[in-house]
């Protein structure tokens, strides 16, 4: 297993964009993929699917200890150390703000229309659903710990590039 | 840094939201101060353009959810087209794009 890539940034929104994008690029090492231009130093396009859901789940956990944890305030650090390996990326997030008690998340409506579409409550349920692991631990500090995982045919490409 | 994420044009006929780059917590505040004064004037028919939309997170799929119940809620029209990769596969994580007939 690489070093761990670590991040410590202030705990407020402004501060989301330079942790998705190192996360991003992180997924990129594990997934091998080449979907961005290399030019374009803003280029925001996830299309490898290991890529999109690491980084569609990450953002959601950084919303969530920014508004939540920190109460959308700051006054702490968010803590990300990053660890790709050969076959999965695990991602540990840690910040010293309020617990969020998961257990009150509600779940997504079984049968969805118009009516029951949802206005909110949905990043929790965003963030699990892509990654193979999720765990939250309630502290100071509290620790996210997302797990995503190649696909058993791709890892085995992966291990012999 | 894109300006803006997204940009509205009026015509008679229709309204129509254009969504770029992403749309997250960061953008997505500005995005629903505007729906909110779209909404106000009632409009009876909305084009949403996604084909330009890279990212979307969970703020983003709440700003398009408002624009769309406060639209179909006063009886207009919502169409949402050209949804892609890593926003269309949120739309399906969260069984909207029935309902938003992606």
């Amino acid at each position: 297993m690489a070093a761990p890539i670590r991040l410590t940034v202030p705990g407020t929104l402004r501060y989301r964009g330079i942790a998705v994008r190192l996360v991003a690029e992180a997924a990129r090492l594990v997934s091998s993929s080449a979907q961005r231009d290399p030019t374009d130093p803003l280029d925001n396009d996830v299309r490898d699917p290991f890529d999109l859901a690491v980084v569609s789940a990450f953002a959601e956990i950084f919303n969530n200890v920014a508004i939540h944890a920190y109460q959308r305030k700051g006054g702490g650090l968010i803590e990300i150390t990053i660890n790709p390996g050969e076959r999965e990326l695990v991602i540990e997030v840690k910040d010293t703000g309020r617990p969020f008690d998961i257990d009150e998340v509600a779940p997504l409506p079984t049968e969805l229309d118009e009516a029951s579409l949802p206005e909110g409550g949905m990043g929790i349920h965003i963030a699990k659903t892509m990654l193979d692991e999720m765990t939250y631990e309630p502290g100071p500090p509290n620790l996210w710990r997302l797990c995503k995982r190649l696909p058993a045919a791709r890892a085995a490409v992966a291990g012999r590039s | 840094m894109p300006s803006q994420a997204f940009d509205i044009q009026r015509t008679p006929q229709e309204t129509k939201l254009t969504v770029r780059g992403s749309l997250d917590i960061n953008s997505a505040p500005q995005l629903g101060e505007e729906i909110d004064k779209l909404l106000a004037n009632k409009p009876a028919h909305v084009s949403v353009d996604l084909s330009g939309l890279d990212l979307i997170d969970s703020s983003g799929v709440a700003a398009l959810v408002k624009l769309y119940k406060g639209v179909r809620s006063s009886g207009g029209n919502v169409v949402i087209s050209g949804a892609r990769d890593q926003p269309l596969a949120i739309f399906k994580l969260l069984r909207m794009d029935k309902v938003f007939n992606l």
